[in-house]
């Protein structure tokens, strides 16, 4: 039950993201993307194979339906459900996993959640916007992408992974 | 020491990382291959069932503006019309464009967008007309200030065109009407701005110069105006690369013309045979 209210947000998320593929193209300068803060938020339970998997579709649902370069996203978006466990660990510890808990702001504090967050949104956007630019387009637009993308994406992110942590909260 | 069933899972993880990795690398590689196109216009049908109602929505709101460029232009092109058939002694009958809208070597098919991705490195831009209507790949998109496409792939009634603003797209162009030619291409950055190639350093050439179609190709008739110079550089001590503000800004088009070749079918077997040659 908890993992199917879980999922139908999800659904609803990569949605929201096809809807900002399509129709939300502010600026060269700005790629927002919400499907890292959702593979990172995946329950802790589901192994790593399976946070990517999920990932794969999800990107690959959003490169045929959104704009763009076709397996951009899925090509980003897989490492970040790789390095999912991996970053669960280094920013709250092993104790996570001990629990089998999700995380949450209320528990964890903001700055281990944005830390947690940014690193996911980074890995993501690196590769993104490499890919996307593919060698043509300047370091400093990159660089300048890059950064107006992360702070951006974080910002989305936390209200977004403060959404679902209320619905951990709530049960 | 590690078990053996978490080195197994590991090494299913490792490799299941690497195949999903892959297959997202391919089709991002083949961004321009036959399959992506397959599966770009599966996607960019539903794309234009589900969300081409926008464009529609934009279309409206932007009608009033379209229709007194169109007027402009049509009022240009007539007075253009009537000057030269008072130079020639001739009254106008409308013998010079023939039938179905033939020009010369040229067919020209007037279109709407109906989509059009602005902000992506690759972008493209889908037509209302289709095979049905003549339209054939490799046709030029055109406006009377720019060269805005090329035809990739064609449906019944609409057609997928790869858009100026594609880093994998060029023109070749002309300084002038007596200048050096080279490629044109958009600059990645802003939809009216683009930089011209390959210019040799001993070329002649100010700012405000206008930039022409050099009719170097099978796809766009010469001497279309597409910008004027605004700047240059030297690029790697042998090249000139000249900055142009395009006169048609790209990413707020509505209409355009698609212009066919009909002597195509003839040239690329010549190009071919050339490019043969020279393997050899």
């Amino acid at each position: 039950m908890r993992s199917n209210r879980f999922f139908l947000i999800y659904l609803c998320i990569v949605a929201l993201q096809i809807l900002i593929c399509n129709y939300l193209n502010l600026s060269y300068y700005l790629t927002l993307s919400l499907l890292p803060v959702i593979v990172i938020m995946i329950p802790v339970r589901y192994s790593t194979i399976a946070a990517m998997l999920i990932a794969a579709a999800s990107g690959f649902v959003v490169d045929i339906l959104g704009d763009g370069v076709l397996g951009l996203n899925m090509l980003a978006i897989i490492p970040v459900a790789l390095a999912r466990k991996g970053l669960l660990s280094i920013v709250f510890g092993q104790e996570v996993f001990a629990q089998n808990e999700d995380v949450t702001i209320k528990k964890y504090g903001l700055i281990k959640f944005i830390s947690f967050i940014a690193i996911a949104q980074a890995l993501f956007l690196i590769i993104y916007i490499l890919a996307d630019g593919a060698g043509t387009r300047p370091f400093w637009f990159n660089a300048l992408r890059f950064g107006i993308s992360l702070v951006t994406g974080i910002l989305v992110s936390l209200f977004i992974a403060d959404t679902l942590a209320k619905d951990y909260r709530e049960r | 020491m590690l078990k053996k069933s978490s080195i197994v899972s590991i090494i299913l993880t490792a490799a299941i990382f690497i195949l999903l990795e892959v297959a997202a690398l391919s089709m991002v590689i083949h961004g321009g291959e036959l399959q992506n196109i397959w599966i770009s216009r599966f996607s960019h049908s539903v794309m234009n069932t589900l969300w081409g109602s926008s464009e529609s929505v934009r279309d409206y709101f932007s009608l009033k503006g379209q229709n007194e460029d169109l007027a402009q232009e049509n009022y240009r092109l007539n007075l253009q019309v009537t000057r030269l058939r008072q130079a020639l002694g001739q009254e106008g009958d409308g013998s010079d464009i023939v039938g179905d809208g033939y020009a010369g070597e040229f067919r020209f098919i007037p279109a709407a967008i109906v989509k059009m991705s602005r902000n992506k490195q690759h972008n493209y831009l889908i037509v209302n007309k289709g095979y049905e209507d003549g339209v054939r790949p490799q046709s030029g998109l055109i406006t009377s200030r720019g060269a805005i496409g090329i035809v990739e792939a064609v449906e019944k009634h609409y057609s997928y065109c790869i858009s100026f603003m594609n880093s994998t797209f060029n023109v070749s162009s002309r300084i002038g009407s007596q200048g050096a030619v080279g490629p044109l291409s958009w600059d990645g950055r802003s939809s009216n701005k683009a930089i011209l190639h390959e210019i040799p350093l001993q070329t002649i050439f100010s700012q405000g110069d206008t930039v022409f179609t050099s009719g170097y190709s099978s796809i766009f008739p010469p001497d279309i105006p597409l910008g004027v110079i605004t700047g240059s550089g030297i690029q790697d001590g042998t090249m000139y690369d000249i900055y142009v503000t395009l006169l048609e800004d790209q990413a707020a088009l509505r209409y355009v013309t698609i212009v066919d070749h009909t002597g195509r079918d003839e040239i690329i077997p010549l190009e071919q045979m050339e490019e043969e040659d020279d393997e050899e």
